[in-house]
């Protein structure tokens, strides 16, 4: 502690002046001989202690105010540690970065530490000054961003206030980067970045630094608490448990310990809302353990709703996980192969086997026949009984590969099974003779084909793959491309060298292009055959036009091919949507779709934004939990579509809160003028001096009345 | 009660002459206005009319009565024999207190001068008792003389100018008063400020009326004793012993004040319980009016009556 005026404490003399009182008016008091001073002596025992005790008091506070008058008067003043950055007042730039991800709700004191965050934003934004151009930018993924600087503080410190934690993990690299561009476009000299945040590595990206050497200068706040231990649940898949009965389903919950202390948690699956399992798992420092739970869905369900929680932690959010446990409907597909190989990888079926069932798995969703063209005959009404016979009702798509054109009597039978609902795939190749094709195959095809072209015909060997044809321009909203974005690069990155090319369409309903190659040409068409779908694949389905088969596009492609030819949808429970990301909805013949979350918002499709498409997305997937759906058909009936329903999950890498190290934060830009900031500062005591001095003489003044 | 034409300051009288004279003065100030005193000499004094029934005696019938409302009515006669009186002065240290005006034992000293100038007036006999100090305890017994008030009121005026001494409250006087008068009522002044601690005065007055003796108690205070108008840091110094107190006088005004007021409420309900004739005075009141108080009193209660 120091004293700016040290001279003023000579008045400390002055505290002689209350005891010279209290001593003088002890010996200036009068003398009187009183008769009935026994009447004295019994009030006095009873008020002698209390009157001792109020003389010695009020020369205490005579005393002490004496000392604090002359202490104010010399302004003393301390020194400590700063806690926030000291923030300079006047015309500047600011982004004030505020952590809002799902991490900040982690409870510390009982409070999430967002309230502590935007309690002292607020203080920077205060501290700032009015002249101050300032944006709040959030770090959660995804989150909007404004659009410039502001002075209307008010408003911004409505937004601190409003601000709660998202579902989303924090892309704090983002939002840095996002914030320069804020203070690029501002004429302010001093430019600067304030990150509130929990710091954690996981939404850092220490490779893609937000800004140059020219950047903002950059101040983080420690807000940090010392330890952030955290355990989540970070995946659940569901699989067909037959340990568990016909119905029987496993549940796989990943758990991770984000932490360096061991944790023993308590795991417990719920099936539609009633715990039906409990475990314990024990986590070493840092470990990440799956647990299996064999349960089966309640009598007379399709398909269920799931979560795994844990034992709650001081972040709640992330202890819990959903899945959609359906009981799978197995697609049975009859591949017929046009090219059959001994060679097994030149096989004509080699990639769309591997693609149907992967690793040959039981669990794969699709049961498999492979047969060759000539074995087709099998289908025949001739060999009907014979040990050949193929019964197409066993069957949900037929796929034909480089198969040769078919006698008009069978592909009638063909014709006739896809228009009883069954599906067909076509995919042309080497064997198929387009004019054949056009013969007696026509019954079968949305459009006719006409003779493939080689697009690297005569160029050099280096020029090959420029010269071939890429997937562009497909139906993102069909089921078929679901799982593939706008840009799927596992996709457009197959190099196609040759296709065929189209001639008329035939006779088939709600024809429609799926996908185009860059020279315009279709690359998948479908049609409708009574109540049956078909699609044509304008090119191989082994590698011989192509080289989809190797890009990993092509299982997702075949595998959602197979269950939108057979009607049926894929298992949402497989699918994993998290936070934020849009999903595909099929739309089937309903008139109105309504999509709710689990914190009772949602959305309505119907009218244009339903009639004449295949898929609806939905995108206001905002919180974690299950998503109902239920639809209206054009009967105007109204069920709940449980097969429609999905869940919504956690981003799990948001979950590790590990913090960055100082070298993994951005380094403060050269671009600014801020001075240094200084490590203490300087608090002057005076103020709280007057104010007790104030306390004591209204309590002198109290003591002197009694 | 009669007014009084003027009325006596008891300072002023104090700066007066001789005791005789200041009692004198009193007793003429108390008894201007009123036709008779009621401390009577020994006479046949007529108290009363009766209505005249069978048996009363013929010679007391009231014949001028008779003549003016045609029914016989009996004069009915108060005899009184020689009383006798014993006057007690506390003479305590405590009594010498004065606030602003005289000592509570002056003015006791004059309250019991004039009763004795009545008296011998009356040819009662009155004797005098002034404690405080047992080892120069001064006893004066009663006599009817008109010699005696002067040795009386010497003796008197001695005590009064020593001042108070000493802490023996008046009981064991009384005692002693108790045991002379054990055969023959007689009235027993006292005057005090009553300020003993074991209150053996207070159960000594109740035996004595117990032993039918007429007994008065003059109880004198000082005005700063029962107001307490102090203020300031003050050293109080007890009278009757060492005891020193240094106190805000404010502070403890109203405990002192309602300590106070249960002493005199005790002495008052203690005596009028045990039948004595209790008159409470401070020294800033007129000396007639004290006097006249007593007197009144007395003529209320009729001491010693016997009706004849």
């Amino acid at each position: 502690m120091g004293f700016l005026a040290p001279l003023m404490l000579a008045g400390l003399a002055a505290l002689a002046v209350p005891i010279g009182i209290h001593l003088i008016g002890r010996q200036r008091a009068k003398v009187v001989k009183f008769a009935a001073l026994d009447f004295l002596l019994a009030t006095k025992r009873r008020t002698a202690r209390r009157l001792r005790l109020r003389e010695r008091l009020l020369l205490i506070v005579r005393v002490v105010a004496c000392l604090a008058v002359v202490l104010a008067l010399a302004k003393p003043f301390t020194s400590c540690e700063r806690k926030g950055p000291q923030v300079t007042r006047g015309p500047q730039a600011v982004v004030l970065v505020i952590d809002d991800s799902f991490a900040s709700g982690y409870l510390v004191d009982d409070k999430p530490w967002l309230s502590r965050a935007t309690t002292e934003t607020r203080r920077i934004l205060q501290q700032l000054g009015p002249e101050a151009e300032v944006a709040i930018v959030r770090t959660t993924e995804g989150a909007d961003h404004p659009t410039e600087l502001t002075r209307d503080h008010l408003r911004l410190r409505d937004q601190l206030i409003a601000l709660e934690p998202s579902s989303r993990p924090a892309d704090t690299t983002r939002a840095l980067a996002r914030a320069a561009q804020l203070l690029a476009a501002s004429s302010h000299a001093r430019k600067t970045v304030y990150l509130v945040s929990l710091l954690a590595r996981s939404g850092i990206r220490p490779d893609d630094p937000p800004w140059g050497k020219d950047g903002p200068s950059f101040v983080t706040l420690d807000l940090r608490p010392q330890q952030m231990p955290n355990v989540a649940v970070t995946g659940l898949r569901v699989q067909a448990g037959p340990g568990a009965g016909t119905r029987g389903l496993a549940f796989d919950a990943e758990v991770a310990n984000f932490s360096d202390a061991p944790a023993k948690l308590e795991l417990s699956l719920s099936i539609a809302d009633r715990v039906v399992a409990r475990g314990l798992l024990d986590l070493a420092p840092n470990e990440r353990r799956s647990k299996r739970f064999l349960a089966s869905l309640p009598a007379g369900a399709r398909a269920s709703d799931a979560s795994v929680s844990i034992t709650g932690d001081a972040l709640a959010v992330d202890d819990r996980r959903w899945v959609r446990a359906s009981l799978r409907d197995e697609v049975r597909v009859l591949l017929v192969d046009g090219d059959p190989r001994t060679v097994r990888h030149d096989d004509e079926l080699f990639y769309v086997e591997a693609a149907l069932r992967p690793g040959d798995r039981e669990d794969s969703g699709t049961q498999v026949r492979s047969i060759t063209s000539e074995e087709l005959s099998g289908i025949d009404p001739k060999a009907k009984g014979t040990a050949n016979a193929i019964e197409l009702e066993n069957f949900d798509v037929i796929v034909l590969a480089n198969v040769p054109a078919q006698s008009a009597e069978r592909v009638n039978v063909i014709a006739q099974w896809v228009r009883a609902g069954g599906g067909i795939l076509v995919a042309p190749g080497d064997q198929v003779d387009p004019a054949a094709y056009d013969r007696t195959m026509l019954p079968l095809m949305p459009q006719s084909l006409r003779d493939p072209i080689d697009t690297t015909w005569g160029a050099q060997p280096d020029d090959k793959d420029s010269r071939a044809l890429r997937l562009v321009k497909w139906e993102a909203d069909h089921p078929i491309f679901t799982p593939f974005s706008k840009s799927a690069p596992e996709l457009a990155d197959a190099k196609y060298f040759k296709i065929s090319l189209l001639g008329p369409t035939t006779a088939t309903a709600d024809r429609k292009v799926l996908a185009r190659f860059t020279n315009g040409a279709a690359a998948m068409v479908e049609g409708s055959i009574g109540s049956g779908r078909t699609i044509l694949y304008t090119s191989t389905l082994d590698r011989d036009w192509n080289d989809l088969p190797i890009h990993p596009g092509f299982l997702p492609l075949m595998q959602q091919a197979m269950r939108h030819l057979a009607r049926k949808h894929a298992l949402f429970g497989e699918t994993t949507h998290v936070v934020g990301s849009s999903v595909a909805l099929p739309s089937g013949d309903l008139k109105k779709l309504e999509v709710r979350g689990p914190d009772g918002l949602g959305a309505a499709f119907e009218g244009d934004r339903l009639v004449g498409r295949s898929t609806v997305r939905f995108g206001r997937t905002d919180r974690p939990g299950i998503y109902k759906v239920t639809g209206t058909d054009q009967t105007g009936a109204t069920h709940e579509r449980d097969e429609l329903g999905f869940v919504v999950n956690l981003d799990p890498h948001g979950s590790d809160l590990t913090p960055a190290t100082a070298a993994e934060l951005p380094a403060s830009g050269t671009g600014s003028a801020t001075t240094p900031a200084d490590d203490s500062r300087r608090i002057e005591l005076w103020h709280a001096l007057a104010a007790a001095l104030l306390l004591l003489l209204l309590a002198e003044g109290l003591l002197v009345q009694r | 009660m009669p007014t009084l034409p003027e009325r006596i300051d008891p300072t002023q009288l104090a700066r007066l002459g001789n005791l005789p004279i200041k009692a004198r003065v009193i007793v003429q100030g108390a008894l201007s206005g009123m036709h008779r005193a009621s401390l009577h000499g020994s006479s046949v004094e007529f108290a009363e009319h009766k209505e005249y029934s069978p048996g009363d005696e013929m010679r007391h019938i009231d014949w001028k009565a008779y003549a003016k409302v045609d029914r016989y009515y009996v004069k009915r006669y108060e005899h009184e024999s020689q009383l006798t009186i014993y006057l007690v002065l506390d003479g305590s240290a405590s009594m010498a207190f004065a606030g602003d005006g005289i000592s509570k034992i002056e003015y006791a000293g004059l309250t019991l001068a004039a009763l004795a100038y009545l008296a011998i007036q009356q040819q009662d006999k009155v004797g005098l008792v002034a404690t405080g100090d047992r080892a120069i305890e001064t006893s004066v017994p009663p006599r009817a003389r008109s010699t005696h008030l002067h040795d009386l009121l010497a003796v008197l005026d001695s005590v009064m100018v020593r001042g108070g001494k000493g802490d023996e409250s008046p009981a064991a006087a009384l005692r002693r008063i108790a045991e002379l008068t054990r055969r023959k009522r007689a009235l027993i002044v006292v005057a005090s400020d009553l300020f003993d601690a074991e209150d053996e005065t207070l159960a000594m007055l109740a035996q004595l009326r117990a032993q039918r003796h007429d007994v008065s108690v003059l109880h004198v205070l000082d005005p700063h004793e029962t107001t307490f108008p102090y203020d300031g840091l003050t050293q109080f110094e007890a009278l009757e012993s060492t005891n020193k107190m240094l106190v805000n006088p404010i502070a403890i005004k109203r405990d002192y004040l309602a300590r106070m007021d249960a002493f005199l409420t005790k002495c008052r309900g203690t005596l009028a319980a045990g039948g004595v004739d209790y008159h409470f005075t401070t020294t800033d009141r007129p000396l007639e009016e004290t006097l006249l108080q007593l007197l009144i009193a007395r003529t209320r209660l009729g001491p010693v009556r016997r009706v004849g």
